[in-house]
């Protein structure tokens, strides 16, 4: 008895998904009713004149003879004529039908994961973590994944530009170009080198080679969204101008002030993987304690134990706080600032107590770009022993190290004209910095881009010299000192482009002669890979360093490591001048504008991935477009309903009817918008001026100042005149008040591993007897899959893996609009309130907080958040398969749920008799369809597909298919080979991309295997366990660390 | 039957094919000929309306006057002549103007009577073994290399071809060798056929359309006059005049339910069947590659392992067609001079000419620079929907290639053999065992089976009918959907 009433109050907390279901709005209740997002216009199209539903007999006949004379034309089809074309020359590694994988980098970003690239029959299909690298430690993010479409994209220039002219022929270009430079260095022009972050050792060598032929050029790089508050801290604090390289594995305490490391910051697949080490209740040493203190809800926030809003212009004032607090206990001198411990309540005192108590396997990071906050970030992780623990500083991180003040600069002499040539190499200041660049750009006397779209910055420049993307590349990335990672090609140039540090070195006169193929001399094999004039300046880089053998070696692991230097970081640093500026801090007012990435566009680079754009953020579900995130007190305060959009001015720079989002979790007199959006020259899907396609969003980059703070105070916002749609997933479904998630605290935990998950469906009647092949003992595999809700951080990195791995298609906004869209695994978000006490669990009591709130909406900034993933659950009672008239979808005899498209008619019965909502309907052939114009309509696009997955076609239905594809290869692998079953792991594509591996795959049948174990937890639990479906999908209940305060 | 080399036969509409052959034939003039018959007979049309009467009759009649020339098994063509004679590689050792392997062509109806050129061609080993002095003189003639037996080819196709041969134009430039590429014209161009498809449709149609209208016009004769119009209806319906009277006395409904059910069974039957089993099914589609290489020759004769050409067979889903290069490995070689007067075979310098390679330049220098693949044409095309890994089969399944696909060591031109349909597939999955004892994933998995049966007598399934183990794909989930379609 107390156990049911103990179990009661654990799992009465009230979630919901979106406002509209908090309140239950009666257009959203219903259209959950309605099986499709709009009505089917049948009414319409019978009401049409000129047509009758009388038909009689004879028309009947008509019909019915003509139906059967068409069918029987129809099939006699004239098969058409299909070509076989094999190689000329097989390379000898290639075989036919079977998938080769070669070590690289990531190039999506300059974080440097080292990842595996899936090649079929000479094309890259897919892009994996490597398991080595000690930055992806085997995952991936999103951005990265998606990366190798952007391979594949239509507007890759196929040849380089003169004067927006293609131009087939390298030489013409080079000629130009290197005439061009003689002069300037002649007459003693400065030429700028604007790049981003280079971390690669031999583009570093490549650039001081070009330096060195002409001395008048700099380089200077910056990256779009800046981490120059840490570098310059670095600076000051300890005389070297790098980040810090963090590891989180480390940290049992983790402080974050609007750090996104989950999503978005700085190295995030390396950050998620570590933190989720320690997020499991069961880890050695106890499960580790996430502070956030933010504006917007980010990603990273929605993971944290203990979330608290700030407004970021007072961060500095927060963390000065923190600073003080810590001082105090530690008997040191605190910065003599009035102390503001209400701020944010007792919040910071409370972290102040987390971090002591966790001193030396602690981390407090920000993720301000202003010097100040990050020297005091500085000061406390000292004060905490945090160094050589939880942070390297000696083995620093290359990640991003651009210099925002050079640029300035550069940007000004440009202006001025006392720059008079500027090249741009991984960068597009015109998007991502200034707009004013465009004006500046054409006052040079030598402009070029080695951008390989025709991007807002190419398009104004003279040159455009094409640079090839990472996968057609050689080159090297030193992401942390010592840790070196290699890119090599998978694919030869698909279109006539070649690598920026080539044609450097090119006009430099510094290439290394080009090796004569020993073969032929010239024809076929020629065109090997390796032939790249600057695969041999790469080799002849590092044979000198690691040994012709050694680098042999290194290439095909990926990365080379050398030892790590010891020693610690002497810290200078003095934070008692900071004074005034906290006192400024603390008194600031207005409404602040945060800027933030997004999960899945980030900057903005990949402008023209579909992927990304259908990829729904993590926390608002919200895709194909940027929104300005306000919260419910604002929104209340300027009468914002949904589908609204607002007016948004700082900084001079206005835009008008930007789509207005009420995010649960907002901090109050905070508005957040991301970058990365607005892009004016990506392409078809993202837009483009040129070609007369809509841009996706606005541009919020020209809102930083040229500090590029990502917090701008006091800005103007007024309700826009518009309506707008915004496409989001996540309220096309309702949860009808079932208990979907289930969570407890690691205090309860503790107690009893089985708390929050006491509640068990007792099943009275079932219908099915237990299948032969689901007993245990059965010789059979029993496919079953685990998804830990702690580690899953909702990044939505498989998302976009399955959608590769599967061949999902893109339907693009506004089908998404109509709850169409095709993603098999989706990541469900639920909010809860918190509040001071505890997690409100009761309707009443949240009307109660609105009643009692008198205009701040508090509750609304307090949310709690869990993130489950959600795909087909592979029920052994599967409700799908008795509904299908035509047994398009039955079940295997090693429980898998098995999906025939070919068999599929389309009725649509197995979807709406899903319990769980994860099958997707066919509405449009989405391939070869230029309705559907993203990848899967022209030939270049449609490379990426999986040559194994069959392509579906309109009215059939699909879902994730557990991978079968995989299960298949890894089975008839050990057929063939020999070996055990019991030792080989087959990996679905979503729990291969996961970075903190939160999803675990296996075979149920096999007692020993990780997934047995996991089913056997207490804290698993199925999702609508009471329908007795017996999903082979389990759960485990989320955990929060909440009590240790 | 037609020639598989002829047409693809199942490329062709089934509508039209069954126009094609003389049985249809039959079939055709045994359906119409009533309905002339019967329209004539009518005489209540008489009376009433002659002209739509003899329209009618001579639509009937202009269909068949129509398509007659399809029936006649008539003059040798020459057009097909040509089709055969590419289809069967003639070629490949015969000129029209130059000897090569055999004796130029040209004029050889001049030389030879009909029936000899027929018994010659169509197996000259047996020929020459009855005793002809000609053959054998030829033979010897030749260096006593055999021409290979044409038994496929009918007299009246041997005629085509030499009628073909009769007609060829004289050679005009000389002849140039180019790349291998393959025409993407279809196997055979059925297209004239198509229209004459259409026509028969657009008759069929005019035939409806005048039933109809016959129809009106009784009903217009029977409003108009009844008591002339009932007296010219005469006794019963037209099935029973046509009936002997014992029969005739039959109940109409009964009699007309027994003469449909004899004429719908065998036709329901029969579409069933070709529905299920011709419909979309490729069987012995055999169409003329770039290169005319003989699976007869190589594996056949010269008894090259499969899988030295497949070589990726036992390792990938797809047995792959050869790279060039592995012809090279013999062909830089092996350039058959001796057959061709010294100079290189055709077929060999197809290879040459794809790869660009020039055998008069010195070794070192491999391969040229403007190479073109060569566009094989696919015989086996599975849906995409299916997926089928030739190493499962082959290794682990243990099968001999020719299980599937036929005697391909005997086949000058390769074709289909099997249906590829998916019953075919079920069907080897339900009776074929599963070497359980050699494969460590089969015994572990069935180990497992053992060990269970202790306590479960389920598992009785896995047991023959003698007690001893059978295990067969589909006992072990091989009938599943998800086994081949995902």
């Amino acid at each position: 008895m107390s156990l049911l009433k103990k179990a009661k109050m654990s799992n009465n907390i009230k979630y919901w998904k979106g406002e509209e279901e908090l309140n239950r709005d009666p257009q959203f209740l219903a259209d959950q009713k309605r099986e499709f997002g709009e009505a089917l216009p049948l009414e319409q199209a019978l009401s049409d004149e000129g047509f009758e539903l009388n038909s009689n007999r004879r028309d009947f006949l008509k019909y019915f003879g003509f139906s059967v004379t068409a069918v029987a034309l129809a099939s006699c089809y004239k098969t058409n004529v299909r070509h076989a074309v094999p190689y000329l020359v097989k390379p000898e590694e290639v075989t036919p039908g079977v998938a080769n994988y070669y070590r690289s980098t990531c190039g999506a970003c300059t974080a440097g994961c080292g990842v595996e690239v899936k090649v079929r029959e000479g094309r890259p299909i897919k892009l994996d973590g490597s398991r080595d690298s000690a930055i992806s430690k085997g995952g991936l993010c999103a951005t990265g994944q998606a990366s190798i479409l952007s391979l594949y994209d239509t507007e890759r220039l196929a040849n380089p530009l003169i004067k927006n002219q293609e131009v087939q022929d390298w030489s013409t270009v080079d000629g130009e170009i290197k005439s061009k430079l003689a002069v300037l260095k002649a007459t003693g022009k400065k030429v700028v080198l604007l790049s981003n972050t280079v971390n690669s050792p031999s583009t570093l060598r490549a650039i001081a080679a070009f330096k060195e032929t002409y001395t008048n050029v700099e380089h200077i790089s910056y990256d779009a969204v800046s981490y120059n508050g840490i570098l310059n801290a670095n600076e000051s604090d300890f005389g070297k101008r790098a980040l810090p390289h963090y590891n989180f594995a480390n940290a049992k305490a983790i402080v974050s002030f609007g750090a996104d490391f989950l999503g978005t910051w700085i190295s995030p697949v390396e950050f998620q993987a570590d933190y989720g080490k320690n997020r499991r209740p069961g880890v050695e040493g106890g499960m580790s304690v996430h502070v956030q203190f933010e504006s917007t809800l980010s990603m990273t926030g929605t993971n944290a134990d203990h979330r608290f809003p700030m407004q970021s212009s007072k961060e500095l004032a927060y963390v000065a706080t923190l600073y003080n607090y810590i001082a105090k206990a530690k008997g040191i001198a605190q910065i003599a600032v009035p102390n503001n411990s209400e701020l944010a309540g007792n919040s910071i005192e409370k972290a102040a107590k987390i971090l002591l108590k966790n001193a030396g396997k602690s981390l407090v990071v920000s993720g301000s770009n202003n010097t100040e906050v990050q020297q005091l970030i500085n000061a406390v992780n000292m004060l905490l022993d945090n160094y050589n623990s939880t942070i390297d500083m000696v083995n620093h991180s290359n990640q991003y190290a651009g210099n925002d003040a050079a640029v300035q600069t550069a940007f000004e002499g440009l202006s001025k004209g006392t720059v008079a040539g500027v090249i741009f190499f991984g960068s597009n200041p015109v998007f991502n910095h200034n707009k004013e660049w465009a004006a500046a750009i054409a006052k040079a006397k030598l402009s070029i881009s080695f951008a390989s779209t025709k991007d807002e910055t190419a398009a104004v420049c003279q040159y455009v010299a094409p640079d090839n993307h990472f996968l057609e590349s050689w080159s090297d990335a030193e992401p942390v000192k010592g840790l070196v990672h290699f890119t090599q090609p998978t694919i030869a140039p698909v279109f006539n482009t070649r690598q920026a540090q080539e044609s450097l070195l090119n006009w430099a006169g510094a290439l290394p002669n080009n090796e004569i193929d020993p073969l032929s001399g010239k024809g076929i094999l020629s065109q090997k890979l390796e032939a790249s004039s600057y695969y041999l300046y790469v080799k002849n880089y590092w044979d000198g360093i690691l040994g012709a053998e050694g680098f042999q070696k290194s290439l095909e692991m990926g990365l080379a490591e050398t030892p790590k230097t010891e020693g610690l970081a002497v810290y200078t640093g003095n934070v008692a001048g900071l004074a005034s500026s906290i006192t400024k801090a603390q008194a600031s007012q207005g409404v602040d504008l945060v800027l933030y990435q997004s999960v899945g566009v980030r900057d903005g680079a990949q402008g023209n991935n579909p992927w990304l754009f259908e990829l729904p953020d993590p926390v608002s579900k919200v895709c194909w477009d940027n929104y300005v995130a306000l919260p419910k007190q604002i929104a209340v305060k300027l009468g914002i309903d949904k589908d609204a959009t607002v007016n948004i001015e700082a900084n001079g720079v206005k835009y008008e009817n930007v789509p207005a989002f009420v995010q649960p979790g907002q901090a109050n007199n905070t508005v957040s918008l991301a970058v990365g959006f607005g892009r004016t020259h990506a392409g078809k899907v993202g837009g483009s001026l040129e070609k007369g396609f809509a841009s996706i969003g606005v541009n919020a980059y020209p809102f930083m100042s040229t500090t590029r703070e990502v917090v701008i105070g006091d800005v103007k916002i007024t309700k826009g005149a518009d309506k707008y749609v915004l496409a989001q997933t996540q309220t096309h479904h309702s949860i009808e008040g079932r208990d979907l998630v289930r969570e407890s605290t690691f205090t309860s935990w503790k107690k009893n591993p089985n708390s929050g998950n006491e509640k068990s469906a007792t099943h009275i009647y079932t219908i099915w007897e237990k299948a032969e092949y689901r007993k245990d003992g059965s010789p059979n595999h029993l496919w079953g899959m685990a998804i830990d809700l702690n580690a899953c951080t909702g990044c939505g990195s498989c998302i976009v893996s399955c959608s590769i791995e599967n061949n999902v298609p893109v339907v693009g906004r506004d089908e998404i609009r109509l709850r169409r869209e095709m993603h098999w695994i989706r990541i469900d978000r639920y909010y809860s309130f918190v509040n001071e006490k505890q997690t409100m669990t009761r309707e009443n009591d949240i009307a109660e907080a609105d009643a009692n709130d008198k205009g701040n909406y508090s509750h609304w900034e307090n949310v709690s958040v869990i993130h489950q993933p959600m795909m087909c659950q592979h029920c052994a009672q599967a409700p799908c398969e008795t509904v299908c008239p035509v047994l398009a979808t039955s079940h295997s005899s090693e429980g898998l749920n098995q999906m025939t498209y070919n068999r599929c008619i389309g009725t649509k019965y197995c979807g709406n008799n899903c319990p769980y909502k994860v099958r997707r309907f066919n509405w449009f052939r989405y391939n070869d369809n230029d309705k559907f114009d993203f990848h899967f309509n022209n030939p270049l696009g449609k490379m990426v597909i999986n040559p194994d997955v069959t392509v579906r076609t309109r009215g059939v239905m699909e879902k994730c298919s557990f991978c079968v594809q995989r299960i298949q290869e890894a089975k008839l692998k050990v057929k063939r080979e020999g070996g055990n079953m019991k030792n080989v792991q087959v990996e679905t594509a979503c729990q291969r991309a996961c970075p903190s591996n939160a999803i675990v795959f296996g075979d149920l049948h096999n007692p020993d295997s990780e997934i047995s174990k996991l089913h056997r937890n207490e804290r698993a639990f199925s999702v609508l366990d009471e329908l007795n479906v017996q999903p082979s999908v389990k759960y485990m209940t989320k955990i929060r660390n909440t009590e240790t305060i | 039957m037609l020639n598989h080399n002829k047409y693809n036969i199942n490329s062709i509409n089934p509508l039209f094919r069954c126009i094609l052959n003389w049985k249809s034939c039959v079939q055709f003039i045994s359906i119409g000929l009533p309905w002339v018959v019967y329209l004539r007979n009518d005489i209540r049309f008489r009376k009433l309306d002659m002209n739509i009467n003899r329209i009618k009759i001579w639509v009937v009649a202009a269909s068949f006057a129509f398509t007659a020339p399809i029936f006649a098994e008539g003059a040798p063509n020459a057009e097909e002549g040509k089709k055969l004679y590419d289809a069967n590689n003639c070629g490949s050792c015969h000129a029209l103007d130059k000897k090569l392997v055999g004796p130029a062509l040209r004029g050889v109806h001049e030389r030879r009577s009909e029936e000899w050129l027929i018994s010659w061609i169509r197996n000259n080993k047996k020929f020459r073994e009855s005793g002809d002095a000609d053959a054998i003189k030829l033979y010897n003639d030749y260096g006593g290399a055999a021409m290979n037996i044409f038994e496929n080819l009918t007299p009246a196709q041997v005629l085509d071809i030499v009628e073909y041969i009769k007609t060829a134009p004289a050679p005009a430039a000389p002849k140039t060798t180019g790349p291998a590429i393959a025409s993407d014209a279809p196997v055979s161009d059925p297209s004239t056929k198509y229209i004459l498809l259409i026509l028969v449709a657009v008759f069929a149609i005019v035939l409806i359309v005048l039933a109809r209208v016959r129809n009106t016009l009784k009903r217009i004769a029977a409003e108009s006059s009844p008591e002339e119009y009932s007296e010219l209806q005469g006794n019963g319906n037209f099935l029973q005049r046509l009936l002997p009277a014992s029969l005739a006395k039959m109940n109409p409904t009964v009699l007309g339910l027994l003469v449909t059910t004899i004429v719908a069974l065998p036709l329901g039957y029969y579409g069933y069947k070709f529905a299920m089993e011709e419909v979309g099914v490729q069987k012995g589609y055999a169409p003329t590659q770039p290169i005319a290489f003989s699976h007869k020759l190589h594996a056949g004769e010269l008894e090259i392992d499969c899988k030295y050409c497949h070589s990726t067979v036992e390792t990938s889903k797809s047995a792959s067609i050869p790279a060039l290069n592995t012809c090279m490995n013999c062909h830089k070689g092996v350039q058959l001079t001796d057959k061709y007067n010294g100079e290189i075979s055709p077929e060999i310098k197809k290879i040459y000419a794809a790869l660009d390679y020039n055998p008069e330049e010195l070794p070192g220098k491999q391969f040229g620079d403007n190479p073109s693949p060569v566009r094989w044409i696919r015989i086996h095309n599975l849906p995409d929907h299916a997926y089928f890994n030739h190493s499962q089969h082959v290794v682990v399944g243990k099968l001999q290639c020719q299980s599937c696909h036929g005697p391909v060591e005997k086949m000058e031109v390769v074709q289909q053999w099997s249906t590829l349909q998916m019953g075919w597939c079920i069907d080897c999955h339900r009776n074929t065992g599963i070497d359980v004892a050699n494969n460590n994933y089969y015994a572990a998995l069935h180990e497992k089976a053992q060990k269970d049966l202790t306590h479960n007598q389920n598992h009785s399934q896995y047991f023959g009918p003698d007690g001893k183990v059978k295990i067969t794909p589909a006992m072990n989930g091989g009938l599943e959907c998800a086994k081949c379609h995902y």
